[in-house]
């Protein structure tokens, strides 16, 4: 359980209810410690899922202790000064709940999906290891096994999985983001008790926090439970956050991986691209321009490249623009049988100048927005989803209302911006175009011959 | 085989659907629906929220019937029921469900076929309209056939690689063995290319039949809405009543020990026995036992001996599953190579242990209350609610089986569990499978090759 996410998924921001209507029409507050305390009221049934999201994760680790912050949320589950090892779960199962945790490169949440009588003891239990964390040092040895397998389970068990963490390395040089959320092999095992407890010391406090409540209740009858709960926690000064920046490169970077276990040629390129915090006009084009690439079955790139042209047999664009830092854009597919990776990233290429240079119409426009905006009205339709949704963006760089207001802000959108975004960010003609890194997955002949001849660097094709 | 991202993978915990209107008593409020032309549904009314959510399973109609030359035949009929239907080619009839946000998918399942449909209120009858072509009169053109047939192709070709689908080849294969379970219900890079329009026409027509339907449906809409739409979508299916013909079996190899070697850094496991059916009195006392044993995650016996106070692994879970001709108990775990021996040490003696000795009253407490407690956390979205009224259905469970569940599993005693573990947790007929390189495991079969891929 305890999952990661260790990339940022391609979600775009969240999904918004019909134009004027808010998504969730959440209600907040923040109290005097500066946790703050967002709540989803959703009456159909009673139960809620708790949610507490510290603004911590792996992009805040120190150098040389990467997965420290994935391996705290680990230990969050082995005890404080009143609760034993494993007791937490143990208490969320009895009252006929669910909990697990899970950790990114920008944030660490933990939640309780429970029947809502018992909510008030899971945030008493919650504010209680937010600062009373005491793991015994032989659980603190035997969780780092456990990290240990999960991270064989997760990447090593899979060439494929190492080879997406080297692509990332790659492109985030210089960069928190190029290390993978759970660690380097080599470096879990070295961290000690006393670094991860200065880690947890320095970030875990209400005023790095926030606190989302969705389901059976109202924030009048929430909060009073955390006043009493997390309000006696006193909030403390943050440290200042480490930041870099991925420098400028000239060359573009292809790397390949031929390989016995591999059977079926992909291609991905990913390059950088801003995230919503950076730059909210961009992001909600690049959003759309998603939708229009790559949203459905009939979507332009599958519609033109698997149905029509035969070209691929599976092909996307992905838009990740929820992230604290920057956000990445990945294009990817597989080729047809007869078709060369080389040849794919040709086709692909083309697909996007059209784009660059055509632009989309505006019905194309028109039609993905309201399927972005429909996603929306299905969004509350969920017990935990909201609360996933609105800690994840906020996380992130958005707000509440940026959320809230979400559908309307993506009607906003033209056939123009969309034309502009597709030049500014994916046009690999002009001397000032990003780089980017490209992967190639090769079949390893039988024979055992060397099948890829790719240079280590080249231009990306026209 | 479209490709649907939204932030919904994020909700593993959809919505609370419905539940206590005006029925406290009731965990659900199923309403009988009977059509006009005798189609049934179960239904739930929920106007909370304007979504639809239908679920539907055609009973007996699964990947069962594949042959092995073409294996993949049902679930590639499952990739192109909603690939064009009618006057609606694949792309005409994939843009209608695309413009008004109208989910539709159809599922291959070993036993049963299924389909799901999930609409917003206000595109209701465009998206029943597309459902009842999509059922009806589905046109199985060649270019999208052969679209998804590549894309499957793919699909196994991308997998060939990783540990666990390999893992699932081999547990086929050697649980199953001499059974239609035993093939590969995605097909295989040679059987999927002699399945032909024909086939899926002919298979579609056989088995997509009235009697073998059942529907359940949530959401916002009305009994007599939904009286006039069944006829609509379901009215037209004819009645077979064709007797399906398989052997009911145990899993094969029992005692044995299979190694597919792989060089990769963990092993995959699993050990399999035979299980009682959903049918048996000890069906509820399997449920609490196995919460207990490895089904609950944290907390439970396996858990707690192979990663809270060893470290060997990340997860280790048990589970039973039903299907119509027979019933497992499942343990499935992964290890570094060097663990497995250990690892496979710690499950056997579990089961001894969980067999010679009724659980603790504190253990049996929390199971208990742990089943009944989160039994609301299953049902929460409009379509998980959909499935369930379904699954009811199909398992052929009474209307008002969840409100019984409480007091069933409240019934359950440590001498139950006792005993249902000495019949089912037996180390001497367990069928292990490892891939990888595992260590110290003794007189072990070697796999040299995967079934039912090529």
């Amino acid at each position: 359980m305890k999952k990661i996410f260790s990339i940022i998924c391609l979600l775009a921001v969240i999904q918004s209810g019909g134009s004027q209507a808010k998504v969730f029409n959440a209600e907040t507050f923040t109290l005097d410690n500066g946790l703050q305390v967002i709540v989803v009221p959703n009456h159909r049934a009673p139960v809620v899922t708790h949610m507490v999201w510290y603004k911590v994760g792996a992009i805040d680790e120190p150098q040389g202790l990467s997965g420290m912050a994935h391996y705290l949320e680990h230990l969050l589950f082995k005890g404080t000064e009143t609760l034993a090892p494993g007791e937490f779960s143990r208490i969320v199962k009895r009252l006929g709940g669910n909990d697990n945790a899970f950790t990114g490169q920008d944030y660490t949440a933990y939640f309780q999906s429970i029947p809502k009588q018992h909510l008030p003891e899971m945030m008493m239990m919650e504010a209680d290891r937010m600062v009373n964390l005491k793991v015994p040092l032989d659980h603190f040895a035997l969780e780092k096994k456990v990290v240990l397998e999960e991270r064989r389970q997760r990447t090593e068990n899979d060439p494929k999985g190492l080879f997406g963490e080297q692509m990332r390395s790659a492109l985030f040089v210089n960069h928190a983001y190029g290390t993978p959320v759970i660690g380097w092999m080599h470096e879990i095992k070295e961290y000690e008790w006393d670094d991860i407890e200065k880690f947890y010391q320095s970030w875990y406090a209400p005023n790095n926090a926030i606190v989302i409540i969705s389901g059976d209740v109202t924030a009048d009858e929430v909060r009073p439970m955390v006043a009493k709960s997390y309000g006696k926690v006193k909030a403390k000064e943050l440290p200042e956050r480490l930041t870099s920046t991925v420098p400028p490169s000239i060359g573009d970077t292809v790397m390949t991986l031929s390989h016995p276990t591999i059977h079926q040629p992909t291609w991905q390129n990913i390059r950088l691209a801003p995230s919503y915090g950076q730059n909210k006009t961009d992001s909600l084009a690049l959003q759309v321009l998603e939708e229009i690439m790559s949203g459905n079955a009939t979507a332009r790139l599958y519609q033109n490249l698997v149905v029509d042209k035969k070209r691929a047999v599976s092909i996307g664009l992905s838009y990740s623009g929820s992230a604290r830092d920057t956000g990445t854009l990945s294009l990817y597919g597989s080729p047809a049988e007869g078709v060369s990776l080389d040849e794919l990233a040709v086709d692909v290429q083309n697909e996007i100048k059209a784009v660059i240079t055509d632009g989309v119409t505006e019905d194309e426009v028109k039609e993905a927005v309201q399927r972005m905006q429909d996603s929306a009205d299905y969004a509350r339709d969920s017990l935990s989803g909201p609360a996933m949704t609105i800690g994840f963006n906020i996380m992130t760089g958005s707000t509440l209302d940026d959320i809230e207001n979400w559908p309307e802000d993506i009607s906003g959108v033209t056939a123009e911006d969309v034309k502009r975004v597709a030049a500014l960010y994916l046009n690999d003609d002009k001397p000032w175009r990003r780089v980017s890194v490209t992967g190639h997955l090769i079949p390893m002949k039988k024979e055992d011959e060397p099948v890829a001849k790719m240079p280590v660097e080249k231009e990306a094709a026209q | 085989m479209k490709i649907i991202l939204t932030f919904f993978a994020f909700a593993f915990l959809l919505s609370p659907a419905c539940a206590r209107e005006e029925s406290k008593d009731k965990v659900l409020d199923i309403k009988k629906v009977k059509s006009a032309q005798g189609i049934d549904a179960w239904l739930v009314e929920d106007h909370s929220l304007p979504v639809i959510a239908v679920n539907f399973t055609f009973k007996g109609a699964g990947t069962i019937n594949d042959s092995a030359e073409k294996q993949g035949l049902v679930r590639l009929l499952s990739n192109t029921m909603d690939e064009g239907a009618g006057d609606l080619t694949s792309q005409e009839f994939q843009k209608a469900l695309n413009d008004s946000s109208i989910s539709l998918s159809f599922s291959a399942r070993r036993d049963d076929f299924g389909g799901s449909l999930k609409t917003l209120k206000r595109h209701k009858e465009k998206a029943f309209a597309l459902l009842k072509l999509a059922i009806n009169q589905p046109r199985f053109d060649e270019e999208p056939l052969e679209r998804m047939r590549q894309a499957n192709l793919a699909r196994i070709r991308n997998s060939m690689g990783d540990p666990d689908w390999i893992a699932a080849r081999l547990f086929n294969d050697i649980i199953y063995e001499g059974h239609p379970y035993a093939l590969n219900s995605g097909g295989t890079l040679s059987s999927l290319p002699n399945i032909k329009a024909d086939d899926l026409r002919n298979f579609h027509e056989k088995f997509l039949t009235r009697d073998r339907l059942v529907v359940g449906v949530t959401g916002d809409i009305t009994v007599d809405e939904l009286k006039i739409l069944l006829d609509d979508v379901f009215g037209a299916l004819e009645v077979k009543d064709q007797k399906d013909n398989f052997k009911t079996i145990e899993p094969q190899n029992s005692g044995k020990t299979f190694i597919y070697n792989k060089d990769i850094p963990q092993s995959i496991m699993s050990v399999t026995l035979p299980a009682m059916a959903i049918t048996d009195p000890d069906y509820d006392a399997l449920r609490v036992m196995n919460y207990i044993f490895g089904g609950g995650g944290f907390g439970s016996r396996l858990m707690e001996e192979a990663r809270e106070k060893r470290g060997l692994t990340y997860g280790i879970y048990s589970g039973s599953a039903h299907q119509n001709y027979v019933d497992i108990m499942k343990v499935s775990t992964s290890t570094k190579n060097d663990s497995a021996d250990e690892m496979f040490d710690i499950i056997k003696a579990e089961m001894t242990k969980i067999a010679s000795n009724p659980v603790r009253e504190e253990e049996l407490a929390d199971a208990k209350s742990y089943l009944i407690g989160s039994l609301l956390l299953s049902m929460t979205s409009t379509d998980k609610v959909s499935s369930i009224l379904t699954s009811l259905q199909a398992d052929d469970r009474s209307i008002d089986y969840l409100d019984q569940f409480e007091r069933k599993i409240n019934a359950v005693t440590a001498e139950d569990i006792q005993r249902v573990a000495k019949r089912v947790l037996t180390p001497e007929n367990m069928t292990t499978i490892i891939v990888g390189k595992p260590a110290g495991i003794e007189d072990a079969i070697q796999k040299d090759s995967l079934p039912n891929v090529e």
